[in-house]
This record gives C-alpha cells, structure tokens and sequence, in this order.
C-alpha cells in the first residue's frame, strides 16, 4: 500500500496535469495511481475533479479562456478512461440517470458537454441526445428511459424559448420528472419564468443542484411507495 | 527563446520552424493566443512524418509552458482526434495561414503552402501562443510567376490560376468540388481519395528541379494514371 506522502503527490499531480491541460501527464499520474493500489474513486474526486474545480475557478476569473478550459477537460478525460474501469462503486448517495441536450435551432453544445462530463464523473448514467435536438425528443427520451432529470441547453436567445414549450410537454406527461437548464442566455429569473426546476450558473453547480434534486425526488417517491403499502 | 525554439526543434527533425505575429486573423475564442510556432517536416514517403510532427509539437509545447507560457496545439490536418473537446476549435484554424505569416512560403496557384527549398512537400503543424516573441517576416506575394504546370496538368481542370497575395487571402485558387470529385474516382494504395499531382508537378522542391524536368515526368505520370484508369 501507498503511504500518505506518495498518495498526496500522486493526487497532486493528478490535479497539476488537468490544471495545466497536460494529458500525457494526466494518463501517466492514473496509471501510477492504479500500480501504487490508491483508490481509484479518490483519485478521481480529490485529483481530477479537484482540478477541473480549480479550472472553473480560473475560467471565471478569466484568466483561462474557451482553449484552455476544452484541453484541461481532455486532460480529465485522458486520466479518467485509465481510472474508471478501476471504480469498484460510486457512492455519491444518490445515483440518477439524466437526458441531457441543447435544443432545437442550436448547435453550440462545448458548455452542455462540460455539464455531462460532471454527470459522467460523478457516476450518473447520461443519455446525451447532442445538439440541435427537436423538441420532442426530449420528451420521449425521458420516458423511454424513465431518467430523474432532464438537462436543457441554449445558447441563444432565440433558441432559449424552446426549452419553455419542452418543460410544459414534459410536466404534462411526467410531474415528477426534475429539469434543469442553463446556458448563457439563461438565468434564474428565466429558469422560474419556464417553469424549471433548477437552474445552474456552471457545471460544478449543475452538479451540485442535481444531486440534491435527485435526493429530494428519491424521497418523494419513497414516501409515496410507503403510503402504498400501507 | 525564439532561437533556442528553433534550433531545438531543427534539431529533431523539423525541416522548417517559422515564428508568426497573428494578431486580427484569429477568431475570438483563440485571439489571445496571437502567437504562432509554425512547423514545417519533409514529407518524406519512407518516415511517419506525422508522428515526428507530433512530437515536435509537444517539445514545444513543453519548452513554452515552462517559461510560464499559454500554449494551444493545433495538430495536423490528418491528425485530428474525433471527439476530443478541444477538437470543435480547431475548424477555426488554418495552418497555412499561419505558415505564409511566418515567412515560410506562399500559396501557390495550386492551394498549397510552397516554400522556396521545398516547394509544396511539407507537412504542417502550429503551436499558438501568448509568447511574446518577435514575429519573422511574413510572405506577402506569391513567387508562382508565370508558372502554371499544376494549372495545365491538372487531371479535373480544378486550378483556377488566381494568384494568391496576403491581402486578398479569400480568392479562389482551386475549385474544392472539382478536385474532390476527381479524387474520389481515383483510390490509391490505402483506399483514401488521391490524386497528389499538383504536389508532384511544382518546380520548387523538385530535386535538381527544373520545369522542362517536371513536364516530362508529369506526361509519363499521367500517362500511367489513364492506363491504371481504363
């Protein structure tokens, strides 16, 4: 087993490689986890994502551009192909399947693929429909896969007025279902005025607004299958 | 730096290293890298030129970042990962554009990048940067002259025989659509769409190239083709 020092190194550098958009390193410093026998889940939460977090932080406060963030998320995904197979179980308390694209008219999706990579780490299943996704698909796909979530994506003001017509289509057939959207156009004030369940600013957030509807929605339905019973 | 860069990249197998000054022709997802490294490698048929050109990259790459540098790799044309995020950036980009700035050549009548020593048998690929470097000086003219064999030779009579100039870099060289149904008639060894005799023609680069030599073997060439055809 690994001591304690050549672990932190280890995750350090994990974190360093996405960091600093370096996959090479990123596939070095998972194949090194794996042969020392760390964890993989660790490697992946207090490495990779603790450097992608570290991104986040310096895309908003620009001192990363559109560049430097894609090739840090390579470099994620670089080390993250090494180290998944290797994950014995994702216990993040909740576990959800989520549909998740940008809408009709749109083809800008770099921000919708980010937000999927979180639901990819964090071990949600995700069914990605893409990008320019006619309206009813989004429908349809939630109910042929009966996810808990449905992630709306747009990046124009244009396109933003689609996801109102999908979140109606969707409580109509399924109230329980959670959805979320995002995008640049969007904010909260938009995401009350559709009818959404969330909305998130980023992909960290996205996640962490996920995860607790998720939870909130698990309940729910706990607490109806218990008066059932009865 | 700048001749550090270069002697070290010369030095493992570069045939051309040119330094270009971009700025106010790249898009805005990528105009803080304004910078550009532009490698050039002999398309020699016995070497895997591009896996040199790769590796050159990433020497530079690495010699940039370690100075505290912001770099972006755009790979060669034939050596574009599907799939990878950084991928959707690289249709904004255009290594020929970036070579011509450097200094490295000009685009001839037939579309491509010719340099002086190597005429159009060189593979590309650039490293954007926000180094600071002294540009070299760029190309401003095409050196076709009166030349026009690829025009003349030219199997699907593609060759418009525009010259190119640096201010007027939208003129229409080469009719894409001529050219692509030509190829696509015409499979090569490894099955891809080919054709490559505009490269073959080009005086410069020939070696002891002279264009009387040219013609004679573009007539045995072409002849061979029609045989191959029938």
């Amino acid at each position: 087993m690994a001591t304690e020092e050549k672990k932190k190194e280890l995750l350090e550098k994990l974190r360093n490689a996405v960091i600093q958009y370096d996959e090479d390193t990123a596939k070095e410093a998972a194949q090194e986890t794996l042969n020392e026998g760390l964890d993989a889940n660790d490697a992946i939460f207090n490495g990779l994502v603790s450097g992608m977090v570290e991104v986040g932080r310096m895309f908003e406060a620009q001192e990363y551009f559109v560049p430097e963030l894609l090739m840090c998320a390579d470099a994620l995904y670089a080390g993250l192909d090494i180290l998944k197979p290797h994950v014995k179980q994702l216990d993040l308390g909740v576990k959800g399947s989520v549909v998740i694209g940008t809408v009709e008219g749109d083809v800008h999706d770099i921000g919708k693929n980010i937000v999927k990579m979180m639901f990819d780490v964090a071990g949600f299943t995700v069914y990605d429909l893409g990008r320019d996704v006619p309206l009813d698909k989004f429908v349809q796909e939630q109910l042929r896969t009966d996810s808990d979530l449905v992630c709306l994506s747009a990046m124009m003001t244009t396109t933003m007025t689609g996801m109102k017509k999908v979140i109606e289509d969707l409580r109509a057939k399924n109230p329980n279902v959670k959805i979320m959207i995002g995008g640049a156009p969007v904010s909260q004030d938009v995401a009350d005025k559709y009818g959404a369940d969330g909305y998130a600013k980023d992909a960290t957030n996205a996640l962490k607004d996920a995860i607790n509807m998720i939870e909130s929605l698990k309940k729910m339905k706990d607490e109806v299958e218990a008066k059932k019973a009865k | 730096m700048k001749a550090e860069l270069r002697r070290e990249l010369l030095g493992h197998g570069a045939t051309v290293v040119g330094f270009a000054g971009l700025r106010g022709y790249l898009e805005g997802e990528i105009a803080h890298l304004d910078r550009a490294v532009s490698i050039g490698v002999d398309r020699r048929l016995n070497e895997d030129t591009l896996s040199i050109l790769v590796k050159l990259q990433k020497r530079a790459v690495r010699i940039l970042k370690s100075r505290g540098y912001r770099t972006l790799a755009i790979p060669p044309d034939s050596d574009r990962k599907k799939g990878t995020f950084i991928s959707k950036l690289y249709s904004l980009f255009n290594h020929k554009m970036a070579a011509t700035s450097a200094g490295l050549g000009w685009i001839g009548k037939n579309g491509l990048l010719i340099n002086a020593e190597y005429g159009p048998r060189l593979s590309l690929a650039t490293v954007l940067t926000d180094a600071p470097f002294h540009p070299d000086e760029p190309m401003e003219f095409s050196l076709c002259g009166d030349c026009a064999l690829c025009m003349t030779y030219c199997p699907s009579n593609a060759i418009t025989g525009s010259e190119w100039s640096r201010s007027s870099p939208f003129v229409e060289l080469v009719r894409l659509n001529a050219c692509r149904s030509y190829k696509a008639t015409k499979r090569a060894t490894d099955g891809k769409p080919n054709c490559g005799l505009c490269i073959n023609i080009c005086p410069y680069g020939r070696k002891n190239g002279t264009a009387e030599q040219s013609k004679t073997t573009v007539q045995h060439m072409t002849a061979k083709s029609l045989r191959t055809q029938r």
